[in-house]
């Protein structure tokens, strides 16, 4: 989630009044932020992804506002006339089809104001550019360059031009291949044979959408006049980044003007900072939040989250929508807006009178009760993760690697694979406790995966349970006893106990558990190499059985669920 | 004496039998008690006030190989001496040392020390005895001969002549010399009246046995009392794991309220865990680097067509819900892809798309997955407490109050909602809770009703209020843990250690 830090000083003077680290942790909670960190003159606070207009000092300040009744109802936002143009090339339309822009007058940026002026790029770059896949923003001083500007593409080697922040000319070619910006963004526009550029009338440049910024149209303190843009392959993306880009530059003292961007096709104003009107129906909302809000006190609360409202038809409001609230999508979203308004903190808790009958799953009651049993024969429950790797799974465990559900992308090579059984987490479990005093006695009742083309999932669920003792004198007849104790008080009838083979286990102390003709389990004396390969020093016993069988109808054996 | 066991008694009588002060060593060959049978004793009656402990550290002297030889065989001057006394004072040297049987080994100690002793003299091969008579013992052999008697002797009780003779032994490398506690016990005032009270020594049985029960021996026996706050070997409970209790508890609350428990797969498509909750398909929370995508098997099946479309449509345009939808073109293959489900609420929306009918109250406490690096406060795999209330007439004032109760059961007291947000639920709200340890507040859950884009393509028509949160979070503040990886560490000693009620 995004975050801004908010320096009481600098926040107070957007607020138009003194506020303090106490106000802010008081009252933050209550519009949406998580405090992050409390320091003595600052708050670090996370904000939601859809509020992206908190990127900025003017955005938090003007939400705070409206919150304490300092200054409520909607922002009023002004664009000039267009004095400038800026032209579409139609080759743009095969790299990143759409640039919008604005211009900023009789700005006056401090140090402090600079800075954020580049963290409010970042989050807008990551909260709606999709880290700049669906939009990306150029700032640049206006006064540097000289309109109207062009939107065009170049050959990779035809321009040469200073990025931001160097003091070497490179071609776009060598930006993409040399510049940390350019390799960390050269898949947006490495798909065509040509590049986009934003030039001048003299062919300088302004920027390399969605890359970076030419060195010469540096933003800084002196700064007095800007030119925004914005570009992305989604006409909606970059109409909202610079909504909220702009709001906040005339928040900031800016007074905004419209560009005329010429497209081949057509011609647009922007940026369009008209409000956007969405009705709300009385009823609906207090239907939701279970209160009774009369006209006008569900106004109040509107305008206390910086909306405007008015009453078009007997329970019926017409909500105007700031430029900068790019959230709001559905009538619902204004309900939000009343509660939030109206204040959280001042809905009181009720208990639907909703009356049902609960029960647990089938697979809840099976394991407990499994757990039930396991416990009073003195075994001690483990829980892995379902999440483990081939070499624990298959390779210590003597077996042949089969065909596990693989992970396309583990964050470790501990956790790359789903497990199909247990036991091998609870002989991992044993080697990790060799300091431990003996007997030791586990077990484990959990899920395993497995792939089943038959669901829609092409995996399936399986609950298992596994049990382990380990101790200088373990063996089969232990383990055995055990596991016939669990099957006749499971109450399970119809089960028998048969000799096979499994690379796991000791041959001639290897044995099925069959139920009915169903093979559900095994048991036996865990193969020394397993041991060895585990490096568990005491001999030990185990067994697994797949209680699904048990879930699944007609295959039961008792009447346990 | 009440209250004395058998061993304590029998150290007594010895230690009255030796004259009321007796070392250690006596008492255990008086009493027949091994020497740490003794010693335990001791310590009873000591802390008893019946005897008193006196503890010195003594240098003690015992032979080595060499002096036990020359205790029982005499010292090889004094062998040679006789010899020659026999031979009449006189003979050749290979004689002599024939006659006292004395190889060549020693022959030069025995020889040198006649010449020392000035009891004879050696000219060439001829030795000749300055003596006509055997002279008395001297203090060397006197203590060599007291040593063997005692095996080892205390330095400080030897006379002045005696000490000189220990280093002439010392010198001569005959003796092993060495720091030993000495403990010594004594009757007190208190212990002579016990005693001579007098003690029985009953026969004193330590385990009751069958046979002892069935043939009513047990009546003539003593049966030892034990020093019942004595340490014993640990054993250690079958138990269910401290997370699963958690697990349970969590369960019995839903339950207690009245919810019905679902469960469904750990592998979901990305259809469930997020398209049907009308997350964007280009939503971050989608990228590989939040999300697990399987590499095998990678693509699963979409529900019926219907369905899908009216979802597809709701992203798009918002389809008939009045939403201005996601504006983007929905492709099916992303919604196909495998996950490993990131949050139960992909079991929820599947049920709410089964079952329409209010009222609903289902619930799930069960596994999700993230893809995160596993450190103190982050687990790539971990459970999740979801539930959700459907009838015509909830609020969200009813979820507040839902969840207040459901927390409150948990043992947690302060706790607030705050307004958060969702992609699914509107209003969105996050349930928090002050840690009165961390002295701050901590996120329990997020919570909402569910959007009309979410329940428009399921065809339910009355509000959803639904919420889902961390276990393991909870679990940690349960258990007092900072470290989240504990809870799946299987550390036995933590397990066995860890209570069942906290």
């Amino acid at each position: 989630m995004p975050v801004i830090t908010l320096k009481v000083g600098r926040f107070s003077r957007f607020v138009g009044k003194p506020v303090t680290v106490s106000d802010l942790t008081k009252w933050l909670p209550w519009i949406g932020f998580d405090l992050e960190e409390v320091g003595e003159d600052y708050v670090k606070a996370e904000y939601n992804p859809n509020r992206i207009d908190f990127c900025s000092y003017a955005g938090v300040a003007r939400a705070l506002k409206g919150f304490l009744e300092l200054e409520t109802g909607m922002p009023k936002y002004h664009a000039e006339e267009p004095r400038i143009t800026l032209n579409i090339d139609k080759a743009v339309a095969t790299v990143r089809p759409y640039m919008l822009a604005a211009v900023v007058r009789d700005i006056k940026l401090d140090e402090d104001a600079v800075v954020e002026l580049m963290d409010m790029q970042e989050d807008l770059h990551w909260g709606v550019g999709r880290d700049r896949k669906k939009a990306s923003i150029g700032i640049h001083n206006l006064d540097a360059v000289e309109p109207p500007f062009t939107y065009t593409t170049v050959e990779p080697t035809s321009v040469k031009f200073v990025p931001l922040g160097k003091t070497e000319e490179m071609t776009p070619k060598e930006i993409l291949e040399k510049h940390e910006k350019g390799v960390a963004y050269r898949h947006l526009v490495d798909l065509a044979p040509v590049y986009p550029l934003l030039i001048d009338r003299c062919g300088r440049v302004l920027s390399m959408p969605p890359i970076i910024n030419g060195e010469l149209t540096r933003v800084d303190t002196k700064t007095r006049n800007l030119f925004l843009d914005v570009t992305g392959p989604n006409l909606e993306a970059v109409e909202k980044s610079l909504k909220v880009l702009a709001t906040a530059l005339a928040d900031m003292g800016g007074k905004i003007e419209k560009v005329n961007v010429h497209y081949p096709d057509r011609t647009l104003f922007s940026p369009v900072l008209e409000p956007e009107k969405m009705r709300l129906r009385l009823n609906y909302a207090n239907k939701m939040l279970g209160l009774k809000l009369s006209e006008v006190e569900s106004i109040k609360c509107l305008q206390k989250c910086r909306l405007d409202a008015e009453v078009v038809e007997k329970g019926v409001l017409e909500v105007s929508i700031p430029p900068y609230r790019i959230d709001i999508m559905h009538e619902i979203d204004l309900v939000e807006e009343v509660a939030v308004g109206y204040g959280y903190y001042r809905l009181e808790p009720t208990m639907p009178a909703t009356l049902t009958v609960g029960e647990k799953h089938p697979a809840s009651k099976l394991a407990d009760a499994v757990r039930q049993i396991m416990t009073g024969l003195g075994f001690l429950e483990v829980m892995n993760f379902t999440l483990t790797n081939e070499r624990t799974h298959y390779e210590l465990m003597r077996l042949k690697p089969k065909n596990p559900v693989r992970l396309a992308n583990p964050v470790s090579a501990e956790y790359t694979i789903m497990r199909e059984m247990l036991l091998p987490g609870l002989l991992k479990n044993l080697a990790e406790n060799r300091h431990e005093s003996y007997p030791q006695k586990l077990f484990e009742v959990s899920d395993v995966a497995k792939i089943n083309r038959r669901r829609e999932t092409m995996c399936e669920r399986r609950l298992h349970l596994a049990s382990v003792t380990s101790h200088s004198t373990a063996n089969y007849t232990e383990i055995k006893s055990v596991c016939e104790a669990l099957l006749v008080n499971m109450g399970l009838a119809n089960w028998q106990v048969e000799a096979t083979r499994h690379p796991n286990f000791l041959e001639g102390r290897t044995a099925a558990i069959r139920l009915g003709k169903r093979k559900i389990g095994i048991l036996g004396e865990v193969h020394p190499q397993v041991l060895n390969n585990f490096e568990i020093e005491n001999p030990t016993a185990a067994f697994e059985i797949d209680l699904e069988w048990l879930l699944t109808k007609n295959s039961r054996g008792g009447n346990l669920s | 004496m009440a209250g004395l066991r058998l061993h304590e008694r029998k150290t007594l009588m010895a230690l009255q039998g030796l004259g009321g002060k007796a070392s250690v060593e006596d008492i255990a060959e008086k009493s027949g008690l091994a020497h740490a049978a003794v010693m335990r004793a001791t310590l009873t009656l000591s802390t008893r006030n019946l005897v008193r402990v006196h503890e010195r550290k003594w240098n003690v002297v015992t032979l080595n190989e060499e002096g036990g030889s020359y205790a029982q065989h005499g010292l090889p001057e004094r062998r040679l001496l006789r010899a020659l006394l026999g031979l009449g004072g006189e003979a050749d040297v290979d004689e002599a040392a024939r006659e006292a049987g004395l190889d060549a080994g020693l022959m030069p100690i025995a020889l040198g020390w006649l010449k020392r002793k000035n009891w004879g003299v050696i000219k060439g091969e001829k030795c000749t005895l300055n003596v006509n008579t055997e002279p008395p013992l001297g203090d060397d052999e006197k203590l060599l001969a007291k040593i063997f008697e005692g095996r080892s002797i205390i330095v400080d009780d030897l006379s002045r002549e005696l000490k000189e003779a220990l280093n002439i032994l010392k010198k001569r490398k005959l003796v092993d010399l060495e720091e030993k506690t000495y403990r010594e016990l004594e009757l007190t005032e208190e212990g002579w009246k016990t005693v001579k009270k007098g003690l029985e020594i009953l026969e004193e049985v330590t385990q009751l046995t069958p046979e002892l029960i069935i043939s009513g021996r047990w009546k003539s026996v003593k049966l030892t009392r034990f020093d019942v706050a004595a340490p014993g070997p640990a054993v250690y409970p079958g138990k269910v794991h401290p997370l699963q209790q958690i697990i349970k508890r969590a369960r019995e609350i839903f339950l207690e309220m009245g919810f019905t428990e679902i469960r469904g797969p750990l592998v979901e498509t990305a259809f469930w865990n997020f398209d049907a909750l009308f997350q964007p398909q280009d939503h971050p929370a989608r990228e590989m680097m939040d999300t697990f995508y399987l590499a095998n098997p990678q693509a699963g099946r979409l529900p019926s067509k219907r369905f899908v479309e009216a979802v597809a449509k709701t992203h798009e345009d918002g389809w008939v819900t009045g939403s201005k939808g996601w504006r983007y073109k929905w492709n099916p293959e992303e919604a196909k892809r495998l996950v490993l489900r990131t949050h139960t609420t992909a079991e929820t929306i599947k049920y709410l798309a089964a079952h329409k009918k209010p009222p609903i109250k289902v619930f799930s406490v069960d596994r999700v997955y993230r893809n995160e690096q596993v450190t103190y406060k982050h687990l790539a795999e971990f459970h999740q407490i979801e539930g959700i209330v459907v009838d015509k007439r909830v609020t969200l004032r009813d979820l507040m109050g839902t969840l207040k109760t459901f927390y409150t059961k948990f043992g947690l007291e302060k706790i607030e909602f705050w307004p958060s947000y969702f992609p699914y639920t509107e209003p969105s709200a996050q349930a928090v809770a002050y840690h009165p340890r961390l002295k701050r507040w901590i996120e329990l859950c997020g919570m909402g009703i569910f959007r009309p884009e979410v329940l428009a393509p399921v065809r339910v028509k009355c509000p959803v209020l639904a919420w889902g949160g961390g276990l393991e979070r909870l679990a940690m503040i349960e258990l007092g843990l900072d470290d989240i990886r504990l809870l799946y560490a299987n550390n036995l000693g933590w397990l066995r250690r860890t209570p069942l009620c906290q």
